[in-house]
C-alpha cells in the first residue's frame, strides 16, 4: 500500500515536472547544439505558461529566434503558482544562464529578490519597472507603452461601431463598445485607457464598458462578462486578459460580434470574429535585450520602455476585415501613429490621466 | 425584467458545471470516499472531450469522450482510496495534481504547445435548443428551458441522483457504504463494490462538467478552465448537506452570486474596486458553508478506510 502511494506520487511529479520543463526544450536543444553557443539566455514563464498565445510566448519567440541566429542557447520554465517565480529565476541562474528574463508584471518582486541572490547573472523583466534608485545594478526592466497600441485599437473600434455599423452584420448602432481585463494590474489598464481614448477621440459619446474578469485562464468568465457587455448593445469586444480572453472570443463569434485580440495577432482563433489586435513587440524587446547582453551593452539598474516611437507596439493586420475596414479609419490610425511618433499626439496611460 | 432574465440565464449557465459535479459528489461522498479530485477529473473531461470533439468534428463524440476519460479517471481515485486503502484527501491531491500535469503533457503532445487548444467549430453551446411551449412561460420559460443541451442534463441529473439514492436498492446500499459499511457487509454486499460505483459515478458527472465547460460553455480547451469549480461543487455538496437537491439548490446559489458580480461590474452601477466582486463567490461560499454545515450532517463513515478484514 505505501509502495503504492510512493508510486503514485512519484509517477504524478514526474509528468507534472515532465510537462512543465520538457516537450519543447529537449527539441531545441538538439537543433543548438551544432551552433555551440556561448550565451545562455533563460526564461520564467508567468502563470499562463507557454501557449497562452500573449506574452509568454512572445518573450520564448525571442529567445528562439537569437538561438537559431546563433547568438545563445534558450531555456524556459513554466511557473504554475506564484510561490514559483523566486525558486525558477533562482534556479535558472544557478544553472548558468547569462541572462533570466522573468515575464510578467505579477514578477516586479520576485525578480528583484532573485537578481540580489545572483548578482552575476543579469535579469531582465518583461512588463515589469524597476527602480532605479533601490534596484541591484543587474536588472533590466522592460515596459511597453501599451496606451498607444490601445490607443490605435481604439481607433478602428470607435470609427466602426458607430460610423461604419452598416458596414458588417456583425456591428449594430448602440455605439457601444467593451473591454475585458484579466486582473487589474498597470499593463492591462494601460490598454484599457488607450482604447478608451482612442475610441473617444474619433467617437465622442461612445460608450466604453468596463469588467475585469480577475483571472487570466478563466475562459468562462470571460465569456460571461462578454455577453453580459453584448446585452447592453456592445459589439466590439476588446480582451485584455490571457487565456480568459479566449472566452471574449467564443462569445463574440457565436453571439456574430467583434473581439479584439491583444499582445499578439490573435487573427487564427477565429478569423471571423477577430477585427484586429492590439500587439507589442514583446519578441523584438527579448531578441534585442539578448543582443545587448551578447555585445556586453547590457545595462542595469535602469527602465526601457518602448512605444510606437521603437516601432514596439502596434495593431495587426485586419486580414479578414481589410475589405469591411474603410480607407478613413485605416488613414486615421497612421495619422495617430504619425502623431504619436512626433509626439503631437501623448496618449495618457492611466485612468487618472483620462 | 430583461436584465433579471439575462441575470437568471447567467445564473443557470454558471451553476450548470457545478451542479453536475456537486451530484457526483452527493453519491460519492454518501459512498463514504471523499472526493477532491473533482477538479482534476473536470479537467480531465473538459481536455478529452476538446480533444475528441476537434479530431471527429462531433460535439457529441466530444462530450462522449470527456464523461468516459473523466470516469476512467476516477477509477484511479477509487483503486487509490478502496483497494490500496489511501488516505482519500492525499489521493484526491495528487489527482489534481496529476491531472494538470497530464493535460498539459497531452497538450504538448497533441497540439505542439501547451495553453489552449484550436478552436472546436462545432459545440454543444451552438445546439441552443428552447423547449417548445415551456420556454414561453414568463420569465422561468427562457431562463429554465431556453437553453443548451447540458442544462437539461443537468435538470435530468438532479432528478435522477435523488431518485437513485431515495428511491432505489442500490441507493439504499450507498447510503449504508457511507453511513455503517459493516450493516452492509454483513448483508453480503460488497462495500468495495459499492465505493467503486460511488467515485465511478462522481467520475462521470466531473466529465460532464467538465465537457459543458469546454465544449458547451467555451469553444477551446485551456488549461487550468475549471477554474476550482470542482472544490465550489464540494462546497456545494457540504452546504446543500450532502443530498442531491440540496446541492443542486447551492450550486443555483454559486452561480447567481457569481452571475451577479459579473453583471454588476459591466453595468458599472457601482463605483466599486473589482477585486470587491471577485471575493463575492467566494464569500458566499464561506457564509453558506459556515451558515448551512451546522444544520447538515456528513455521512458517518465518509472519509473512513473500510477494509473487510481488517473488521473481523
Amino acid at each position: 500500500m505505501k509502495k503504492a502511494l510512493l508510486l503514485l506520487v512519484a509517477l504524478s511529479f514526474t509528468l507534472f515536472s515532465l510537462s512543465a520543463n520538457g516537450g519543447k526544450e529537449t527539441k531545441e536543444e538538439k537543433k543548438a547544439a551544432p551552433a555551440a553557443p556561448k550565451l545562455i539566455a533563460a526564461m520564467a514563464t508567468d502563470v499562463g505558461g507557454l501557449g497562452d498565445g500573449s506574452f509568454n510566448d512572445g518573450s520564448y519567440a525571442g529567445l528562439t529566434k537569437a538561438q537559431a541566429d546563433g547568438i545563445c542557447e534558450a531555456r524556459v520554465v513554466e511557473s504554475k503558482q506564484m510561490t514559483d517565480y523566486i525558486p525558477n529565476l533562482t534556479g535558472l541562474a544557478e544553472d548558468g544562464a547569462d541572462i533570466v528574463f522573468a515575464v510578467g508584471f505579477l514578477m516586479a518582486d520576485a525578480i528583484i529578490e532573485a537578481a540580489q541572490n545572483n548578482p552575476e547573472t543579469k535579469y531582465a523583466g518583461i512588463d515589469i519597472w524597476v527602480d532605479p534608485a533601490t534596484a541591484p545594478t543587474n536588472v533590466l526592466g522592460i515596459s511597453f507603452n501599451e496606451h498607444e497600441a490601445g490607443y490605435l485599437a481604439g481607433i478602428v473600434a470607435g470609427y466602426m461601431t458607430k460610423e461604419y455599423a452598416g458596414k458588417s452584420d456583425r456591428l449594430n448602432d448602440d455605439n457601444v463598445i467593451g473591454v475585458v481585463l484579466g486582473m487589474d494590474i498597470p499593463p492591462c489598464e494601460r490598454y484599457e485607457v488607450g482604447f478608451q481614448a482612442g475610441a473617444q477621440s474619433v467617437n465622442p459619446d461612445v460608450k466604453v464598458l468596463q469588467a475585469v474578469a480577475g483571472d487570466f485562464a478563466d475562459q468562462a468568465k470571460g465569456k460571461e462578462l462578454t455577453l453580459a457587455m453584448i446585452n447592453e448593445g456592445a459589439d466590439i469586444v476588446f480582451q485584455v486578459a490571457g487565456l480568459t480572453g479566449m472566452g471574449v472570443i467564443a462569445a463574440a463569434q457565436e453571439e456574430g460580434t467583434l473581439a479584439i485580440g491583444v499582445d499578439v495577432d490573435q487573427y487564427a482563433a477565429a478569423p471571423e470574429a477577430v477585427l484586429t489586435s492590439a500587439m507589442k513587440g514583446i519578441t523584438e524587446a527579448a531578441y534585442q535585450t539578448i543582443q545587448s547582453v551578447a555585445d556586453g551593452s547590457f545595462k542595469g539598474a535602469t527602465n526601457v520602455s518602448l512605444g510606437i516611437k521603437e516601432n514596439a507596439v502596434g495593431i495587426a493586420p485586419y486580414h479578414n476585415f481589410d475589405s469591411v475596414i474603410p480607407q478613413e479609419v485605416k488613414d486615421a490610425v497612421n495619422k495617430a501613429v504619425a502623431d504619436i511618433q512626433s509626439g503631437k499626439i501623448t496618449v495618457p496611460a492611466s485612468r487618472a490621466e483620462l | 425584467m430583461e436584465f433579471v432574465i439575462e441575470l437568471l440565464s447567467a445564473t443557470m449557465r454558471l451553476a450548470t458545471p457545478i451542479a453536475l459535479a456537486a451530484m457526483g459528489a452527493a453519491v460519492c461522498e454518501r459512498s463514504g470516499i471523499v472526493n477532491i479530485a473533482m477538479e482534476g477529473l473536470m479537467l480531465i473531461g473538459a481536455f478529452f472531450a476538446a480533444a475528441v470533439a476537434l479530431a471527429t468534428g462531433s460535439p457529441w463524440l466530444g462530450l462522449l469522450g470527456g464523461v468516459i476519460f473523466g470516469g476512467l479517471f476516477s477509477l484511479l481515485h477509487a483503486w487509490s482510496t478502496v483497494t490500496l486503502h489511501i488516505n482519500h484527501t492525499v489521493s484526491g491531491a495528487i489527482i489534481n495534481i496529476l491531472a494538470a500535469g497530464l493535460t498539459r503533457f497531452f497538450m504538448v503532445e497533441f497540439y505542439g504547445h501547451p495553453g489552449s487548444s484550436d478552436m472546436v467549430q462545432k459545440t454543444l453551446g451552438d445546439l441552443n435548443c428552447a423547449v417548445p411551449l415551456l420556454s414561453k412561460i414568463p420569465l422561468l420559460g427562457p431562463v429554465l428551458f431556453d437553453q443548451s443541451p447540458t442544462v437539461y442534463f443537468m435538470y435530468f441529473f438532479v432528478l435522477f441522483t435523488s431518485f437513485l439514492l431515495n428511491r432505489t436498492k442500490l441507493g439504499l446500499h450507498i447510503r449504508a457504504a457511507g453511513e455503517h459499511p459493516m450493516a452492509l457487509e454483513t448483508l453480503g454486499i460488497s462495500v468495495k463494490k459499492i465505493r467503486y460505483i460511488g467515485v465511478l459515478y462522481s467520475g462521470l458527472l466531473c466529465g460532464f462538467a467538465g465537457s459543458f465547460l469546454a465544449i458547451e460553455y467555451g469553444r477551446f480547451f485551456t488549461e487550468g478552465m475549471t477554474g476550482g469549480r470542482g472544490f465550489i461543487a464540494l462546497a456545494a455538496n457540504v452546504s446543500g448537506g450532502w443530498t442531491a437537491v440540496g446541492s443542486f439548490v447551492a450550486a443555483i446559489f454559486f452561480g447567481f452570486i457569481d452571475a451577479l458580480q459579473l453583471k454588476l461590474q459591466v453595468m458599472g452601477i457601482f463605483k466599486i474596486p473589482p477585486e470587491f466582486f471577485h471575493m463575492l463567490p467566494y464569500a458566499a461560499t464561506v457564509i453558506a458553508v459556515a451558515g448551512l454545515v451546522r444544520r447538515s450532517r456528513p455521512p458517518a463513515d465518509s472519509g473512513n478506510d473500510f477494509s473487510i478484514e481488517k473488521e473481523m
